[in-house]
């Protein structure tokens, strides 16, 4: 079966999840009317009555059971949304090994910078938003949560990596994994703005992978860097990450980063606030760089 | 506001459904789709935030809607609760600028619509609000004060190991370190008793005794007396018996060791006569008399155990204070090196006045080392007061710095002296 055609395959499944997701939202609605006109009722008597709790405790129930069919069936289908980008993420990374860029994923090379940062900020706003059941906490890679320690970026994954540049001073970039050694300990990776010219084999430890989840600062504020944290942060326009501290953390899940950089040229040492994206804060690691 | 006492502290959370027409435009549109028309490559970034806020959405719901149901359920063991009033009661500003946010999220999940929903009375909302305000952060409040009381627990634990020496604890130390009285108690070594073979079979014999005595009770009421006042002859004898048997079981004989030796070496060498000069061939002759003419089965009564057993000691004795014994062979007090309960005995002793040394040394260091404590603590209280005392004159000249007039030449040596006393005491304590 051609990639394509399981993509489509896909894209149907997830057409049919989404109309299911709405049967079942319509399904609870009728339920959370009640409770709110039960609400409203009780509000008004301002007082609760035997009979009213035990009516409360089983719309709550029942409330609770359809949300919870509903969420299973949410994630459902961004499963079936993440299963398609990964296809497609595979298909684009063969495309570029065999040096053939598809219609969809015009040549780098000739990509104007504009069209670059467009594209750094689209991949930060989709990255997907990490929702866990009730209890469950972060997994790694989710916002600030770091990876474990023996984790290996995968081909095509987005990295901060410390390289040297000509003039023999060293610099986090934002890079693109093309392949890893188990031998050496060494990533081979590509510099994001200058795709193919510069190719880096770097140690493991110059590597820093980006999150692969936005942490939900609505259910898990702790998987955030909170503020006055240093981290390493993506400079707007740019493709390079800087020493920053953290201004204010994100309050909803689309929001960003607002963060403070390590400027010299201001007075007090930092920028003004700037807003970065979950996806392009890192957590510094001490350096003799100051 | 009694009623508050039957309201559980439910928040009435609004659980209303995103209204995915307004927020989820893409959504919306693919919803209205048919099979054929399918969804593009291109909508999938857009889709994934819709669905991502509807299930962000509904994953908030599914944790208000635990919460509050675990509230009702709590809810029948928590009414008598006092603090339920108490808290419901005045309307703590703190708490409610903390719900607040919580409600502007909820409705800010509608996330880009201004502004209540429609369908939604204004009025209604604002009821809801003030409601809220009555009902302030209980759930939260309640479960947090049993939290609040741990580190005040962990203190209190502490407090013990930290607190000032007192002069009750010196005496407590002091008393500790008197020997106790019963100390001698665990050194004595008391003296060999029956050997438990000879003391079982007596017992046991005893035992037959009294049930014999229990048959012939009956016999007695048929037969008459006599019989019953020998049975209990007979069986005085045959203890006896018994008795002289297990005092040597190898040989039958009720000697000691050493008598024995003593006799065959004697009557090897044929010097029996001599004797009779000294006070021990007294016994030991009569003994061997007794033994020469009769056998121990035939008359037990020669052979009384105590009266062996005193001519094994006296002998002993003697043999010693002739110099023929080394009395630094045996062990201890009236022991012998093979006695092996003995030496564990004394083992034991030596162990328990290692440890007793030990104790008494470690006691005396500890209330030295309390007494010096004391002594610091006694300082300690002293740099406290001078402490006071310089804070005092700090105060006073600042106070009339503050006027505008050079402290006086008074306020001035009494801060000056406060200072000096504080710097000697704090010398004292260093050193």
């Amino acid at each position: 079966m051609s990639a394509d055609t399981k993509i489509a395959e896909l894209l149907t499944e997830l057409h049919q999840l989404i109309k299911q997701t709405q049967e079942e939202r319509s399904r609870s609605e009728h339920n959370l009317l009640n409770i709110q006109k039960t609400h409203e009722r009780m509000q008004t008597e301002n007082k609760t009555s035997p009979y009213y709790r035990t009516k409360l405790r089983g719309l709550y129930t029942t409330a609770k059971a359809d949300a919870e069919a509903e969420c299973s069936i949410l994630r459902h289908a961004l499963d079936k949304i993440a299963e398609i980008k990964s296809l497609l993420e595979e298909r684009r990374i063969a495309a570029k090994m065999a040096g053939v860029y598809s219609d969809s994923d015009p040549p780098r090379k000739t990509m104007r910078r504009g069209v670059l940062m467009t594209l750094l900020q689209q991949s930060a706003m989709t990255l997907p938003l990490w929702i866990g059941k009730p209890g469950e906490s972060p997994p790694p890679l989710c916002g600030a949560t770091p990876a474990s320690s023996d984790y290996v970026a995968k081909q095509g994954d987005k990295v901060a990596a410390r390289v040297k540049a000509v003039d023999g001073d060293e610099q986090w970039i934002l890079a693109e994994v093309v392949s890893y050694n188990h031998s050496t300990n060494k990533y081979e990776v590509d510099d994001i703005d200058e795709e193919g010219k510069e190719r880096h084999t770097l140690s493991r430890r110059r590597i820093i992978p980006l999150p692969q989840w936005k942490a939900n600062p609505e259910t898990d504020p702790e998987a955030l860097f909170s503020k006055d944290q240093l981290v390493l942060a993506l400079y707007p326009q740019t493709t390079c990450f800087y020493r920053a501290l953290i201004h204010t953390p994100p309050h909803r899940p689309q929001d960003d980063y607002s963060v403070l950089f390590e400027d010299t040229s201001y007075a007090d040492g930092y920028s003004p606030p700037l807003n970065v994206a979950q996806r392009y804060v890192v957590a510094c690691k001490e350096n003799k760089k100051k | 506001m009694s009623e508050l006492k039957d309201c559980p502290p439910l928040k009435y959370y609004d659980f209303k459904p995103v209204e995915h027409v307004k927020v989820c435009p893409r959504y919306t549109a693919v919803l209205g789709r048919s099979e054929d028309d399918g969804i593009g490559i291109e909508e999938l970034d857009t889709l994934q935030l819709e669905l991502e806020t509807l299930l962000s959405s509904a994953s908030r719901r599914l944790r208000a809607l635990e919460e509050q149901r675990q509230i009702l359920t709590d809810w029948q063991d928590k009414k008598g609760d006092k603090r339920f009033l108490k808290l419901g009661k005045d309307p703590d500003p703190a708490a409610s600028t903390r719900h607040k946010p919580k409600k502007q999220k909820l409705d800010g999940k509608g996330g880009h619509t201004p502004g209540p929903g429609p369908g939604r009375p204004k009025s209604k909302n604002l009821q809801a609000k003030a409601q809220e305000y009555e009902f302030t952060d209980d759930p939260q409040d309640i479960p947090r004060t049993p939290k609040n009381d741990a580190p005040n627990r962990f203190w209190a634990s502490v407090e013990p190991y930290c607190a000032d020496i007192t002069n009750e604890e010196i005496r407590l130390l002091e008393e500790l370190l008197k020997p106790p009285e019963d100390e001698a108690e665990y050194f004595k070594i008391p003296a060999l008793g029956k050997h438990y073979s000879q003391r079982w079979a007596q017992e046991d014999l005893l035992e037959e005794q009294r049930e014999g005595a229990r048959a012939n009770d009956k016999k007695k009421s048929l037969m008459g007396g006599p019989l019953s006042e020998l049975d209990a002859k007979d069986v005085e004898s045959l203890l006896k018996k018994s008795e002289s048997q297990h005092d040597s079981p190898e040989d039958g004989c009720p000697f000691g060791p050493l008598t024995q030796r003593l006799l065959q070496a004697l009557v090897e060498e044929n010097i029996i006569s001599p004797m009779e000069d000294s006070p021990i061939p007294d016994i030991s002759g009569k003994d061997a008399n007794d033994g020469a003419g009769t056998s121990p089965r035939s008359q037990g009564k020669a052979y009384s155990v105590p009266h062996t057993r005193t001519l094994e000691a006296r002998i002993k004795e003697e043999l010693v204070a002739q110099g023929l014994l080394d009395s630094e062979e045996r062990p201890g007090p009236g022991g012998d090196s093979e006695d092996e309960v003995l030496a564990e005995l004394q083992k034991r002793q030596a162990e328990l006045k290692a440890l007793t040394t030990h104790n008494r040394s470690r006691k005396q260091e500890l209330l030295r080392l309390a007494k010096e404590e004391m002594r610091k603590q006694e300082l300690r209280q002293r740099v406290r007061v001078s402490d006071n005392e310089v804070m005092e004159g700090f105060r006073r000249i600042m106070a009339a710095r503050q006027k505008k007039r050079t402290p006086t030449k008074k306020e001035k040596d009494q801060a000056g002296k406060a200072l000096k006393e504080r710097e000697s005491i704090l010398k004292l304590l260093d050193g």
